[in-house]
């Protein structure tokens, strides 16, 4: 690819949101760097890519509407698709630099130290317009729900998009709900005052208050991928019976740990409920 | 029968198919393609190594390669930026549809070549030779890595095939050393990469270049890289493990589980994006490829 001289941003951007879409991005949108001006420093943009200007999101690869509705939850477990927005923003990052000659660095995937991640890509897909913050912890689209993301760090600078207003979450029939009954279909479903993982409340259409148990959740979603085998690791290694011993190392749940932190498909959560229940983008995951 | 009663192709179909193929290549995310001669390998490769012993009657092996990190990614003050987010395996994806084009459209045996560790650390088929032999780069001071005269450091995967291509030769010209570096290794008596990681002073890497200006001798402490280079993977996870077996203290066996580094040593065994090497300084210095690292 040859790279451009004398680039008009505005069609850059459509001709990356097109190639985005074309390639698997169900929505595409750009946040400017100097947005994230809250986030503390060494997590913002330009900490990852000196003198970032965009950061362009995508989100795609959510589950189909088939796997909703399947009565075997193991098949959501195993038939993950999240890795392909990750692949298509490293693509991105590539067309970025060989199209038009600036800087792009993909944002990379998963935590560093410390369990946290390199920069929020939930914040990244807000600030982009791509989506919005939510009850249930995961950003949702207002039409599609719940989605995975990808982001892409570039010193291009694209026009940027704005947060949804109204964002997607509340939903109003969640509004209504919990005016009713003083909850939502997500906080139902996982309540934090009764062993879930969520709770807040609804004042004037919009979340306040939000509260998310990230350890309590992380122990019931993650129950196999690398928390899944420490736990279990450590467990086997305590036991002094070496029958059992051999049975724990052989066991269902050794196995499927080791399958699932290996390139097998498997998902790195394995609770959904939450999304289930949720009636954004639920027109997506209803088909004949 | 895939293979089977297919008549030889004329000179001119030979030429078609091979070009198609390479455009093909370049399409599916290959930033180079060449096409290896598969009796080259009889030179420089043991019996049980070659593309034959791989695929019986193998007249072609494709070469693909593509490049990993992003020049915005080599820029990244944040090392491990570098170290979780530097490849995107586009050369296997090319090389697998590579396979799959030419079993579909030319009606002949396509493999993509295995080059993951089988036995020891020796893959069956080396990517390096195989790029070398393919035109697509030379050995470099540099621990060896292939250097191509373009993109400098790229990834390469292969598909090798009972279909018979043109070939190409290998490079006339070394890629390494570049000329700046034959100079600065006149002056100083080091290349960049040398002294990025020398190993007299603890370091990988040393050689020397003779009058011509071509590598005369070259030395990489290959261990000593692999524990600086390998920090997070599979040898990490096997050390870690090592050490967490041996604990006896119950308390400390479990922070070690649940520590910083057995949790990344684990990620870095996951399909997880993780690079398997963690130390690119050698690259980093390099002037060979700088101007496709060079952007706005």
């Amino acid at each position: 690819m040859t790279a451009q001289k004398n680039i008009d941003f505005a069609s850059a951007k459509s001709e990356l949101v097109a190639i985005a879409g074309k390639s698997g991005a169900l929505v595409s949108g750009v946040a400017a760097a100097d947005a994230f001006g809250d986030v503390p420093e060494g997590y913002r943009p330009d900490d990852i890519l000196p003198h970032a200007k965009s950061v362009f999101v995508i989100g795609g690869a959510q589950p189909r509407a088939g796997d909703w509705q399947s009565p075997n939850y193991q098949h959501m477990e195993v038939t993950t698709t999240s890795d392909r927005m990750q692949t298509l923003a490293l693509k991105m990052a590539h067309i970025i630099e060989d199209r038009f000659s600036y800087y792009a660095v993909c944002v990379p995937p998963g935590v560093d130290r410390g369990q946290q991640p390199f920069m929020s890509i939930s914040m990244a897909a807000d600030l982009a317009g791509c989506g919005s913050r939510s009850l249930a912890g995961p950003v949702l689209h207002p039409e599609y729900g719940f989605m995975y993301y990808g982001a892409v760090i570039t010193t291009m600078p694209l026009p940027g998009d704005k947060p949804f207003d109204p964002p997607a979450c509340p939903a109003p029939e969640c509004v209504e709900m919990y005016a009713a009954q003083g909850t939502t279909p997500c906080l139902a479903t996982c309540p934090a005052k009764a062993g879930g993982c969520l709770g807040g409340r609804i004042e004037d259409g919009r979340f306040a208050d939000r509260q998310y148990d990230a350890e309590r959740c992380a122990t019931r979603v993650q129950n196999y991928w690398v928390p899944g085998f420490q736990h279990v690791l450590g467990a086997t290694l305590r036991e002094p019976d070496a029958d059992k011993q051999k049975m724990m190392l052989f066991s269902s749940m050794f196995s499927r740990t080791l399958w699932s932190m290996t390139y097998s498909n498997v998902s790195q959560g394995q609770c959904a409920e939450c999304m289930r229940v949720c009636p954004v983008g639920r027109e997506h995951r209803t088909k004949k | 029968m895939i293979g089977s009663g297919v008549s030889a192709m004329t000179a001119n179909q030979t030429e078609s198919a091979t070009q198609q193929i390479k455009q093909f290549a370049l399409d599916a995310g290959a930033d180079v393609v060449g096409i290896a001669d598969p009796r080259a390998w009889d030179e420089h490769a043991p019996e049980g190594h070659r593309p034959y012993d791989i695929l019986p009657g193998a007249q072609s092996v494709v070469v693909v390669g593509s490049r990993g990190p992003t020049a915005g990614a080599w820029r990244s003050p944040k090392h491990r930026v570098m170290e979780v987010n530097g490849y995107d395996f586009r050369n296997d994806a090319a090389s697998h549809r590579v396979a799959d084009m030419i079993e579909s459209q030319f009606d002949h045996h396509a493999i993509q070549s295995p080059a993951l560790p089988t036995g020891g650390h020796l893959p069956p088929i080396s990517m390096m030779l195989a790029a070398v032999l393919a035109g697509l780069g030379t050995r470099s001071l540099a621990a060896n890595i292939i250097l191509n005269p373009k993109y400098g450091l790229l990834y390469y995967s292969a598909c090798i095939t009972t279909l018979e291509c043109d070939h190409d030769g290998m490079l006339e010209q070394d890629v390494c050393p570049h000329h700046m570096c034959v100079e600065s290794f006149r002056r100083f008596g080091k290349t960049p990469c040398m002294a990025a990681c020398p190993s007299d002073e603890g370091g990988c890497l040393d050689g020397s270049i003779d009058e011509e200006g071509r590598i005369e001798t070259s030395y990489y402490d290959r261990e000593r890289c692999v524990s600086r280079a390998m920090n997070f993977g599979i040898n990490s996870f096997q050390k870690a493990l090592a050490q967490i077996v041996a604990e006896e203290d119950e308390e400390r066996q479990h922070s070690m589980i649940h520590s910083d580094f057995f949790s990344r040593s684990c990620s870095a065994i996951t399909h997880y994006k993780e690079s398997v090497a963690q130390c690119f300084e050698c690259m980093r210095v390099c002037p060979i490829g700088r101007a496709e690292r060079k952007l706005q």
